[in-house]
C-alpha cells in the first residue's frame, strides 16, 4: 500500500540571523504514515511537531532529507491536492463570518454553487457551528476557531488531514466531539496525522505514536503494543474446571503472587512518554 | 482513485480573484479606508463651497477661475487620499497574514505562492480602484453643479444683453464654462492618477515582502513615491553621470502621470502621450510585480 506520508532523513535547522548560529529543530525525521490509520506525533514543547508538519507542508524548507505525501513530492503544489492542515491556535480572516469563511476555503479548493453551499451547510453542522455561521469570526472564541479550522481542514474533503494540537483550548467535550469527528474520518478511511501532547487522549484515537525529543524520534509504535504491560503476565484460560482453578490460584499464591485480572494490563502512554523523555540523555537547546 | 501523481495544478486566474475579493472584503470591513474614502469625498464636494466663499458668484472670467480651482483642487485630493489608501492599504496585507498565520490555512491548500502574492495585490489595486472611481464621481458631481450654476447665471446675463457685443460674448463664455466642465482630458487625467497609484501600491507589496515593520513599509513607500516625482528633473541634471542615471531608473519617474496641471490649463493631452505613460507604468508594474514573487517565493513562512 501507498504511504500516505514518508520522509526520509528529513532535518530542519532554522536561521536565528547573523551571528547566532542555527537551531536544530528536527534531526533526521524518517516517518511513514500508512493510508487510513491515525498517527499521533507527541513530544514536549519545542521538539520539533510542528516543524514536521510545516516541512510536509512546504511551509518551511529542509536543510537536508526529504518528504512525500501520497508519493509526490512535498514540494510539488499538487501534492497539497489532497490534503487538509488545521495550523495550531489557528487565527482566520477576522472580518468574514463562518459561514463565508469556509465558501471562501471552498472556493479556493475549486468548489462553487450549490455544491459549496451544501458542503459549507455541512461542515458547519458537523463541527457544531450551525448556530454561530453568520457571526464574524472576530468574535468567535478559541474552541470555535478551533472548530472552524477544522472545518476548513475538510472543506475539499481530503484524503490526508493534518492536525497541529487539534484539541489545544478546547473543552472536555468539545476535545470528546473532535476525537470523536477523527474516529468517524477514520471511518470513512482518511488518514490522519495530528501533533499533541494531551497523551491520554491521544490514546483513543491513534492507531500509532511516535514521540520526539529535541528533533528526534525517540519512541514509536502501535498505541495498543506500547501500552501492554511487559511486567505483568496474565492468562486467559478456557474450560478450566473449578478444581483446577483452586489449583491455579493455589499455586499463584504458593509462589507469592496474587490473581488479579483476566486480561492483558495496560499501562498509560503517560508512563511511556516521561519514561522515554527521562532515557534521553540530550541536553536541550542544541546549537550548531 | 485520484492519484495526485497523475494530477496537475496550474496557474489559476480563478483562485488569484478569490483571494482578491476576500483582500477586498477585508480592506472594506475594515473601516479605516471607509473612513478615508468619505473624508475624501466630503471634502471634494466642498471644494465648490470654498470656491463661493473666495471668488463670488458671477458668470464672468472668474467662473472660469473658480472651476480652475475646482478641477486643481479635486485632482489635488485624488491623488493624495489615493497615495495613503494605496500605500497604507498594501503596506500591512502580508505581514498580516505572516503575523496571524492565516496564509498557513491558504498555502497548505493547492494554492500556488505567485496566486497568493498576485491575488493580494490584485485586491489593493482594486481597493485603489474602487476609491479612485468614487472620488472622480464625486468631483465630476461637484464640477458640473458648479458649471451648471455659471451656465444659468450666463444664460440670464443672455437675455439681459443690451447689445449684440454683449451678448455674443455671454455666448462665448457659456461655450468656455461647458469646456471647461466637460473637458474629456479630465478622464485622462484621472486615468494615468490611478495608473500611478496601481504602480505605487506594487512598490508598496514588494517592499512588504522583506519586512514586517508596518511602519517601515509606509515609510518606503512613501519615500519612494516623494523620490518618484523629483526623477525625472534629476534625471536632464545629472544627464552625463551614467551610474547615476542608472540608478534614477530604477526609481519609476512617477511625474510622467501627473498632467493635471496642463488639464487644468487647458493644454491638450494626446492620447498617444497616455499611451505611452501607461505602458510604461505597466512595464514597470510588470517588473515590481516579478521582484516581489522572487522575494516572496525564496522566504519560508
Ligand atoms: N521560525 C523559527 N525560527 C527559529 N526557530 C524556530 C522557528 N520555528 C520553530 N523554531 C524552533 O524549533 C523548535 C521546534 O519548534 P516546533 O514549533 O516545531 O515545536 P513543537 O513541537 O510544535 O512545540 P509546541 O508543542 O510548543 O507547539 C523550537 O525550539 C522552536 O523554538
Ligand atoms: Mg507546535
Amino acid at each position: 500500500m501507498m504511504d500516505a506520508i514518508r520522509t526520509e532523513n528529513l532535518t530542519k535547522k532554522y536561521n536565528l540571523g547573523w551571528g547566532r548560529g542555527r537551531l536544530l529543530a528536527l534531526d533526521g525525521l524518517n516517518l511513514r504514515v500508512c493510508e487510513g490509520e491515525v498517527y499521533g506525533l507527541l513530544g514536549p514543547n519545542g521538539s520539533g511537531k510542528s516543524t514536521t508538519l510545516k516541512l510536509i507542508l512546504d511551509l518551511v524548507w529542509p536543510t537536508s532529507g526529504a518528504a512525500w505525501i501520497f508519493d509526490v513530492p512535498c514540494n510539488k503544489v499538487v501534492s497539497r491536492l489532497h490534503v487538509g492542515f488545521l495550523p495550531e491556535n489557528p487565527y482566520f480572516y477576522k472580518y468574514l463570518t463562518g459561514a463565508e469563511t469556509l465558501e471562501f476555503y471552498g472556493r479556493l479548493c475549486g468548489l462553487s454553487g450549490a455544491a459549496l453551499r451544501k458542503r459549507v451547510d455541512e461542515l458547519l453542522e458537523m463541527v457544531g457551528l450551525a448556530r454561530a455561521r453568520d457571526r464574524r469570526l472576530a468574535g468567535y472564541s478559541k474552541g470555535m476557531l478551533q472548530r472552524i479550522g477544522l472545518a476548513q481542514a475538510l472543506v475539499h474533503d481530503p484524503k490526508l488531514l493534518l492536525l497541529d494540537e487539534p484539541t489545544a483550548g478546547v473543552d472536555p467535550i468539545g476535545s470528546k466531539d473532535i476525537r470523536d469527528l477523527i474516529l468517524r474520518l477514520k471511518g470513512m478511511g482518511k488518514t490522519v496525522l495530528l501533533s499533541s501532547h494531551l497523551l491520554a487522549q491521544v490514546q483513543d484515537v491513534c492507531d500509532r505514536i511516535g514521540v520526539l525529543n529535541l528533533g528526534k524520534m525517540i519512541l514509536e509504535g502501535e498505541v495498543s503494543q506500547l501500552v501492554s504491560d511487559q511486567q505483568r503476565l496474565s492468562f486467559t484460560v478456557q474450560g478450566l474446571p473449578e478444581s483446577g482453578r483452586a489449583a491455579v490460584e493455589s499455586a499463584v499464591a504458593a509462589a507469592g503472587g496474587v490473581v488479579v485480572s483476566v486480561e492483558h494490563p495496560q499501562t498509560t502512554l503517560e508512563t511511556l512518554f516521561l519514561e522515554a523523555l527521562r532515557k534521553d540523555k540530550r541536553g536541550a537547546g542544541e546549537h550548531d | 482513485m485520484t492519484d495526485a501523481r497523475n494530477e496537475w495544478v496550474g496557474f489559476s486566474p480563478r483562485r488569484v480573484w478569490m483571494i482578491a475579493v476576500n483582500t477586498l472584503t477585508e480592506s472594506v470591513r475594515q473601516k479605516v479606508y471607509l473612513i478615508m474614502i468619505l473624508f475624501a469625498l466630503v471634502l471634494i464636494s466642498s471644494a465648490s463651497f470654498f470656491s463661493q466663499f473666495g471668488f463670488g458668484e458671477t458668470g464672468g472670467q472668474e467662473a472660469l477661475e473658480q472651476l480652475k480651482f475646482i478641477k486643481d483642487f479635486c485632482l489635488g485630493a485624488i491623488s493624495v487620499f489615493g497615495m495613503l489608501i494605496a500605500i497604507v492599504g498594501t503596506a500591512q496585507l502580508i505581514p498580516n497574514e505572516l503575523e496571524n498565520r492565516t496564509i498557513y490555512t491558504i498555502l497548505s491548500k493547492p494554492v500556488r505562492r505567485f496566486e497568493f502574492l498576485l491575488g493580494k495585490y490584485a485586491g489593493s489595486a482594486l481597493l485603489v480602484l474602487v476609491s479612485v472611481v468614487m472620488m472622480s464621481v464625486m468631483f465630476g458631481a461637484a464640477l458640473k453643479f458648479k458649471g451648471d450654476n455659471y451656465l444659468k447665471v450666463t444664460q440670464q446675463s443672455v437675455g439681459q444683453a443690451q447689445d449684440a457685443g454683449t451678448m455674443e460674448e455671454a455666448v462665448r463664455q457659456m461655450q468656455k464654462i461647458r469646456a471647461a466642465v466637460y473637458d474629456p482630458d479630465l478622464v485622462k487625467a484621472l486615468l494615468l492618477t490611478f495608473v500611478k497609484l496601481a504602480l505605487l501600491a506594487a512598490i508598496t507589496l514588494l517592499v512588504s515582502t522583506f519586512s514586517t515593520s508596518m511602519v517601515f513599509n509606509v515609510a518606503v513607500a512613501l519615500l519612494i513615491f516623494f523620490a518618484g516625482h523629483l526623477v525625472g528633473p534629476a534625471k536632464e541634471k545629472w544627464a552625463e553621470s551614467g551610474a547615476a542615471r542608472f540608478l534614477l531608473t530604477l526609481i519609476p519617474d512617477l511625474s510622467v502621470f501627473n498632467v493635471a496641471d496642463d488639464v487644468i490649463l487647458g493644454n491638450a493631452i494626446p492620447w498617444l502621450y497616455v499611451a505611452k505613460v501607461v505602458v510604461y507604468g505597466a512595464v514597470y508594474l510588470v517588473c515590481v510585480i516579478a521582484a516581489a514573487h522572487f522575494v516572496f517565493a525564496d522566504r519560508e513562512i
